[in-house]
């Protein structure tokens, strides 16, 4: 009699604890797994495992499970729907991931009513996260990055530019962010060129460029095939030889590298990772990325992932893994920590990523791989499409 | 103003040059054989990355790449045709072109299987690298070689086509197969060979126009419009007519880029839709 | 073939079963409704989601396999719809039945405007032709980012209580209600068309348009109306689109959804109406499934599926839906007992 009670005590006290320890926070996710733009989602899944490799998959105790749902491509339709089916069906607390601008505009306004922190791990664009209290960013903007590569230009004695940017949002959003910074810092523009999305011919505009003779040419191209075709052009037509420099953010993705070969050699970019970047938590976490998905190239898209994750374990741990937006949010403004790509900070106010920029030329590291080798650092910047600076 | 012009012709020449080569095949098959093949810049795909792989796992060198790619996109359409186009003959076009996309879609998911989502680089020849001086600016030296590919190749299509025999027969065997069969035309043969051709036609395109239509899994799907733009504009069926439109197309896109670059693509489709409306045919185009 | 013969498919529409009660369809749509919201209640949003395109591909369905146009460019009609909500809403009124009205003037406009040049070419050229329009609407819609948000995408605009009442919140129900009756009610009207000596003439052109040239009728002037319909379906489509999701953006003028949903049409059956639901229901739902199992993989499975379909059962799913329905009235009348 009394061996079956204590058993039976023994059962139910095993019972609630595997209950209260089986606790678990979910975590979705809305990314590019298929599609033309599936190289991403695949570089977010490898940063994602990176991360709960390195930092394990419970905080304080509540393990934390990750829900994929692939979006292909620019669907608000489907982004709302993948938000509500997360938030309704799945029960996540927080949101992540989100490539493109309208998907993220699109899923705000759903994480905004139902009171869900999201993160977003990419979509640029300065103004989403006005669009609700409950939005954060852990990738980076354009004119964050826009603005110290003028600076550099100027820096550097560039006088005369033309730029060159794809006509889109992110596009329109660089170039103005460095005519206004260049411009003000005494600087000329030649020529505004907006070449459109479908471009696969940039021969023509490398001509224009070469004929007007600036000191150097700033350019923005989305990723893939447009951007490649700019940097071929820009090799083929000779304008490094002629002396004009390239200046640009993000076009010479690690993806891409090997494809361009010796032309991108020197090619002058700013932005805010660069997987060459020395620090031993970097490489941690590339090698980590590299063994867990071998044929995954990192690149700076996977950082947003990564520290998308740091950031939603850092509101799990601060909520105690409770559903609590308005408390999770309140614990991450202002939070510093270190990143794989250098001091970071949420904005207290803005809410927006503070981070270092830095300058890179693409070279050849020890083993003759191109590479994107940090030179400098612009020291941490502000969104500066948010800020007064840019109004 | 001279530099202007001659740049816009040189440039825009080069351009149309490479939009020839690879939707002539398209042309081709749509005017011998009456089939419209949206699969067409997925065969132009795969013979891009077929090259691309040969010389870099294999170390061929890159026209051996080339070759070696044109074959065995040629010889793996033969069952594509035998099996599911040949159904389709008599169907109607839209049928035709819901079947091919079909097509399309697999070849773009083994694509994907195969190579890889990044963009792959196609090897050039070492003399085809660097740049040559003409009319006072620099021309890529492969835009010099894809030009005068693309002048070969319709040469070579013309006389096959319109000056030979050849021509006639596959003609005959599409419109009426009995009777051509009676005639002893080996009208499955003929079937074959010529879908064949196209695809063979296709990857040649792809290979030749990788440097301005890099290779990844979705360039299938992702400049097929395009393709259909000049074979419509061209007049489905007449290769003269392929050269032309992929010429005034060519040169109007090339010519904004230079005077008002955000419209260049606007003015692409405002050509194509101009022309379509005047001459529904197309610029050179037979009635069906 | 004389001239008293009727085409195949009035031919069909004879003698298929006649429904009993004169709402039928509906309520069976109704019905189907209602049991997806009980059973799926956590997927209201991908469910809205296959409501609004089912009525996009009602329109395409009315425009290829009634008259047959072969369209690629769809979407023009859609996009324009969905961008005419949300600058309603967003400039003169957040009423969601004024902003659906809104979105139908407008596909329907686009249609006239377009159709009335278009109608004119048949075969590639047209879905050239077709392309081509919804392609220069994107650019268009690009160009005017300052009203349309360019690539962002169009967002910032409310949209009112249905009848007052009823908000449109994220837990989706009053959006998926939305689609739902609106999917009926255009349902109904569509139906009625194509019941009608209209819709008659419009297949008969379809089948042969000389003959009813010859017949006398006015060729052009039933495409351009039947076009016309169409635009103002899918108009009111894509406003409903831009309401639920309170977004509009470039991806609904874009080729990619003009094909999308001609695969669904054409999967589903272009022979009757509700082909365009059953293709699209089975397109989203084997995405959505496939997308999960395997998301690296959806393409191949789309496109073996086309194939398949395209091969052996070039009348769509509702062909196996009508082979099914032929065989039970079949066993039904032979257990019949001799009279």
């Amino acid at each position: 009699m009394k061996q079956s009670l204590y058993a039976g005590a023994l059962a139910l006290g095993l019972f609630l604890s595997t209950t209260a320890l089986a606790d678990v926070v979910k975590v979705g996710l809305i990314a590019p797994l298929s599609g033309p733009y599936s190289m991403n989602g695949k570089i977010w899944e490898a940063a994602a495992k990176a991360y709960q490799k390195i930092h394990g998959t419970t905080v304080a105790g509540h393990t934390v499970q990750i829900v994929w749902k692939d979006l292909a491509d620019i669907n608000p339709a489907q982004a709302k729907a993948y938000a509500q089916e997360l938030i309704i069906k799945e029960k996540v607390q927080y949101l992540g991931g989100l490539y493109f601008t309208p998907d993220a505009l699109s899923v705000a306004a759903v994480a905004d009513e139902a009171q869900v922190p999201t993160v977003i791990f990419n979509a640029a664009t300065s103004s989403i996260l006005d669009k609700s209290p409950y939005l954060l960013r852990t990738s980076y903007t354009l004119p964050q990055v826009s603005v110290p590569a003028a600076k550099h230009a100027l820096e550097t004695k560039v006088g005369t530019v033309v730029t060159l940017v794809s006509d889109y949002g992110p596009g329109i959003d660089s170039e103005n962010a460095f005519v206004k910074t260049f411009v003000a810092g005494g600087g000329k523009v030649l020529e505004q060129i907006r070449a459109p999305l479908k471009t696969t011919d940039f021969g023509p505009f490398m001509q224009k460029i070469k004929a007007a003779k600036p000191d150097a040419m700033f350019v923005f191209g989305p990723g893939g095939p447009p951007t490649y075709a700019i940097i071929k052009a820009y090799s083929e037509a000779g304008l490094k030889q002629a002396g004009i420099r390239f200046i640009g953010t993000g076009e010479t993705s690690e993806v891409d590298l090997p494809g361009f070969g010796d032309a991108a050699l020197g090619l002058e970019t700013t932005l805010h990772y660069s997987p060459a970047h020395p620090s031993e938590m970097n490489q941690r976490f590339i090698s980590t990325a590299s063994q867990e998905a071998p044929s995954v190239i990192m690149n700076a898209v996977g950082i947003g992932a990564y520290d998308g994750l740091a950031v939603i374990y850092k509101m799990i741990e601060a909520t105690n893994g409770k559903r609590d937006g308005g408390k999770a949010i309140a614990a991450v403004k202002g939070w510093e920590w270190e990143s794989p790509r250098g001091p970071v900070k949420i904005d207290p106010t803005s809410r927006e990523l503070v981070q270092n920029v830095y300058l890179r030329i693409v070279d050849k590291d020890a083993s003759g791989k191109l590479r994107n080798n940090e030179m400098k650092s612009f020291g941490m910047q502000p969104d500066h499409g948010r800020s007064p600076a840019l109004k | 103003m001279l530099q202007l012009a001659a740049n816009i012709v040189v440039d825009g020449f080069a351009y149309a040059m490479i939009l020839f080569m690879i939707t002539v095949g398209l042309s081709m098959t749509m005017g011998l054989m009456r089939i419209v093949n949206l699969a067409h810049g997925a065969f132009a795909m795969f013979g891009g990355f077929i090259a691309a792989m040969v010389t870099t796992k294999l170390g061929a060198s890159p026209l051996v790449g080339m070759l070696i790619a044109i074959l065995a996109v040629a010889i793996a359409s033969v069952p594509v045709e035998r099996w599911l186009i040949r159904r389709f003959y008599r169907r109607p076009e839209l049928d035709q072109m819901l079947v091919t996309i079909g097509v399309m879609f697999v070849l773009i998911a083994c694509a994907n299987l195969m190579f890889g989502s990044a963009i792959t680089a196609l090897a050039l020849p070492s003399f085809m690298t660097g740049g040559i001086d003409v009319f006072g600016r620099s021309i890529p030296v492969h835009r010099i070689a894809v030009a005068i590919l693309g002048l070969i190749v319709l040469a070579a299509l013309w006389l096959a086509i319109e000056q030979s025999s050849i021509g006639i027969r596959v003609r005959a065997a599409v419109d009426n197969a009995p009777i051509a069969q009676a005639m002893g035309i080996n009208t499955p043969r003929i079937y074959a060979m010529t879908f064949a051709a196209g695809a063979g036609l296709a990857a040649l395109g792809g290979i030749a126009g990788a440097e301005l239509l890099p290779m990844e899994p979705t360039y299938a799907s992702k400049y097929l419009v395009t393709f259909l733009a000049v074979v419509a504009v061209g007049g489905h069926g007449t290769i003269f007519g392929s050269f032309m439109a992929a010429l005034l197309l060519g040169l109007v896109e090339t010519s904004t880029k230079y005077l008002v670059p955000q419209l260049s693509s606007v003015a692409f489709f405002l050509t194509m839709f101009l022309v379509l409306l005047v001459r529904p045919h197309g610029l050179f185009g037979r009635h069906a | 073939m004389t001239a008293t013969t009727l085409p195949m498919e009035t031919r069909g529409a004879l003698t298929r079963p006649r429904m009993r009660a004169p709402l039928a369809p509906e309520m069976l749509i109704a019905t189907l409704g209602l049991l997806a919201f009980a059973t799926f209640p956590d997927d209201l949003g991908l469910l809205t989601n296959i409501l609004t395109t089912s009525i996009f591909a009602l329109s395409l369905n009315l425009v290829l396999g009634q008259a047959g146009i072969a369209s690629m460019g769809h979407a023009a009609m859609f996009g324009v719809g969905g961008y005419a909500a949300g600058l309603f809403a967003m400039h003169v009124s957040s009423s969601p039945l004024m902003g659906m009205a809104a979105g139908g003037v407008a596909g329907l406009l686009i249609a006239l405007l377009s159709g009335a040049i278009l109608l004119r070419a048949h075969g590639l050229t047209l879905v050239m032709l077709t392309i081509a329009t919804a392609q220069l609407l994107l650019e268009l819609a690009n160009y005017a980012r300052g009203i349309t948000g360019g690539d962002d995408g169009l967002t910032g605009f409310k949209v009112m209580p249905l009848f007052g009442q009823f908000a449109f919140d994220f837990t989706g129900r009053t959006g998926y209600f939305y689609a739902l009756g609106a999917l009926v009610i255009v349902y109904f009207g569509l139906r009625k068309v194509v019941e009608s000596p209209f819709g008659l003439t419009a297949r008969a052109i379809k089948q042969d348009a000389g003959r009813v040239e010859a017949l006398g009728g006015r060729v052009y002037a039933h495409l351009l109306l039947t076009y016309v319909i169409g635009g103002l379906v899918a108009g009111i489509a894509g406003a409903i689109a831009t309401q639920t999701t309170k977004v509009a953006s470039l991806s609904m003028l874009d080729f990619h959804l003009s094909a999308g949903v001609l695969i669904m049409v054409v999967l589903g059956g272009t022979s009757r109406l509700a082909g365009a639901i059953l293709g699209t229901v089975a397109y989203m739902t084997i995405h959505h499934v496939a997308a999960g199992l395997s998301p690296h993989h959806w393409l191949l499975v789309i496109g073996l599926l086309l194939i398949f379909v395209m091969v052996l059962l070039p009348g769509g799913l509702i062909q196996l839906v009508d082979l099914a329905l032929a065989r039970m009235s079949r066993k039904r009348k032979s257990s019949e007992p001799l009279q």
